[in-house]
């Protein structure tokens, strides 16, 4: 479970440059739940995943993962509980490692590491099991140096690390933004398929709103750092792209009416 | 030349340290000139007072891992750019190594040392010596390798390879460059203890310009036997050591170079490592080498769709800071 608690972040503050990224936005996730978030360029998404994961700090408020307050530890602790995937597939995977130490590094993730072999008869057996659902053949190149592989590739393998650990949260950052259609549609759908087979609790950001519309049970629109409008399971199944769009539309006429007051 | 064995094989730990910070790490690590003479000051001086030499040489290597460490800390805790932490790690040495010693130069001649025992049976620098001194490296060839690969090891790689990464996968990135560089200064220290004992003496200079023997003994090893394999790699280290004083020693047989030329000597040496490869001229050679035997390589040239891909450069132009770590 994930509580976001009246946070606000602002980047270069009591500048001149000052930019609120995040204005005191609460957010629950119960365990289970897979919330997409949309909005505009600037709307407070990534740095709201990056709070999560304990990358920034924000400068007022909380978060909470299962009841424990994680708000001021390192993201490399807050990473025991959390996994990411980001927009760069070079960024979730370690170029000159096989494959199969990549794995053996996402194992340890939350179970710590000691002096044991990373890569061992056993977990090597796992990791080919892992790999198997992604049908990309990746199971019989164990011990393939990562930098080999495609981009699409490899940021399959980045979310099977991101997921085949089971963490609290799953954090999604316009994972398929940088893939050609056809890589994201294969990516978006293997999301979907891990979130199911793990269980788990997932956060993801993207500017695809059929994408939004289609994975997850929650939906989120983000604005200059406010979550404006929500919708959850029922709803979301009805809603469509042009619904959304609807609500972008209300936004501008927002803005509108503000630059003409001010005129 | 056996001679020239025995030394790249003692100076072998120290360019497995530098590899340790250079290549895995991606650190530039300039602790180790000051590092190096830490722990030869520290063996000559114990084993003067007439501490056992193992004993002496056990300490020299414990300063050497200090050293490190400290390295580390002012550059994870204290946000030091890495070159100017070694720099300032390296320039206290000096000093520190002169509080040490208590001047500028302790004699060995009289005492016993790890190398006595061969050298009362005149088998230094004979096939004798090469061979123990190959086990001892063989074993620490083996335990590094064995580390690197554990858990804790594939994260320090990580740390090296891609810090987000390692972040993102719960790697505390700090402590690992601060475990890094303490092993490899470790490493180096102990060098420096050998090789105090095997030249009979240590001196306050023996460290200077260090590094670039380093640097040439990895960039020449990993230039020569290319191959990604991570034991692979470290044993190449350690050749690439023996290479780099086979090649000082050819050169100094040069009727007009003298022992004062090394230094120039060995820049001279890493800056043409670095060029050739540049050049292609390995490349060149194993091409045609690879021609004759036709032989199906995976991890030869990429081919361009691996390239888009992003990280599969070719290792042609693997060696310098521009492109990360062409083995690994």
């Amino acid at each position: 479970m994930l509580e976001v608690r009246h946070v606000t972040k602002a980047f270069f503050p009591r500048t001149i440059n000052e930019k609120i990224a995040l204005r005191d936005i609460s957010l629950t996730l119960q365990s289970g739940d897979f919330a997409t978030i949309i909005g505009s360029n600037g709307a407070g998404k990534s740095t709201l995943l990056n709070v999560v994961a304990g990358r920034y700090r924000p400068d007022l408020g909380s978060v909470w993962i299962d009841d424990d307050d994680v708000t001021r530890l390192p993201d490399y602790r807050v990473a025991r509980k959390v996994g990411r995937v980001f927009q760069d597939p070079m960024a979730g995977t370690s170029p000159h490692l096989t494959i199969e130490e990549n794995l053996a590094i996402a194992w340890a993730r939350n179970r710590g590491r000691g002096l044991r072999l990373g890569v061992s008869h056993a977990r090597r057996e796992q990791f080919r099991e892992e790999l198997k659902i992604l049908e990309l053949g990746l199971e019989n190149r164990l011990t393939a140096r990562v930098g080999l592989l495609s981009g699409g590739q490899r940021q399959a393998l980045s979310l099977v690390m991101a997921a085949f650990t089971q963490p609290r949260i799953l954090l999604l950052d316009e994972h398929t933004a940088a893939l050609d259609p056809q890589r994201a549609a294969l990516i978006t759908r293997l999301t979907k398929q891990m979130v199911e087979r793990y269980e788990l609790t997932a956060m993801m950001v993207t500017h695809n709103m059929e994408q939004a519309l289609t994975l997850g049970n929650r939906l989120l629109m983000m604005h200059e750092g406010q979550i404006i409008f929500e919708l959850h399971d029922e709803a979301k199944k009805k809603a469509t792209t042009a619904d959304l769009m609807a609500e972008f539309e209300k936004l501008k006429g927002v803005q509108l009416s503000d630059r003409t007051l001010l005129a | 030349m056996i001679t020239a064995i025995d030394l790249g094989l003692i100076f072998g730990l120290m360019a497995l340290g530098v590899y340790l910070t250079f290549r895995v790490l991606d650190f530039a690590d300039l602790t180790i000139d000051g590092s190096f003479t830490t722990g030869a000051a520290t063996a000559a001086t114990l084993i003067v007072a007439g501490w056992q030499p193992m004993v002496a040489t056990l300490a020299g290597t414990a300063l050497g891992l200090v050293a490190g460490f400290i390295t580390g800390a002012l550059n994870t805790w204290g946000k030091i750019h890495p070159l100017l932490a070694g720099i300032l790690t390296q320039i206290s040495l000096y000093s520190i190594n002169l509080r040490i010693m208590g001047k500028a130069n302790v004699p060995l001649l009289r005492s016993t040392t790890l190398f006595t025992p061969l050298r009362e049976r005149g088998l230094l620098g004979t096939w004798v010596s090469v061979g123990i001194l190959a086990l001892v490296l063989g074993l620490f060839v083996i335990a590094l390798v064995w580390f690197l690969s554990t858990d804790i090891g594939l994260a320090l790689r990580a740390t090296g390879d891609n810090e987000g990464m390692a972040r993102a996968q719960s790697v505390n990135t700090g402590a690992m460059t601060l475990l890094g560089l303490s092993l490899s200064n470790g490493l180096v220290a102990l060098s420096g203890a050998l090789f105090a004992q095997y030249q009979g003496y240590a001196d306050i200079g023996m460290g200077i310009g260090l590094i670039v023997a380093g640097l040439a003994s990895v960039i020449i090893g990993t230039a020569i036997i290319t191959n990604g394999r991570i034991w692979i790699t470290v044993a190449a280290v350690v050749f690439g050591s023996i290479v780099y004083r086979l090649i000082i020693q050819a050169a100094l047989t040069i009727p007009w170079f003298d022992p004062n030329d090394m230094k120039l000597l060995s820049a001279v040496i890493v800056v043409t490592a670095l060029l050739l490869p540049r050049w292609d001229v390995f490349n060149r050679i194993r091409a045609r080498s690879r021609d004759k035997q036709s032989v199906f390589d995976p991890w030869g040239d990429p081919d361009p769709e691996e390239v888009d891909s992003g990280d599969a450069r070719p290792p042609s132009t693997g060696i310098v800071k521009k492109v990360k770590r062409a083995d690994a």
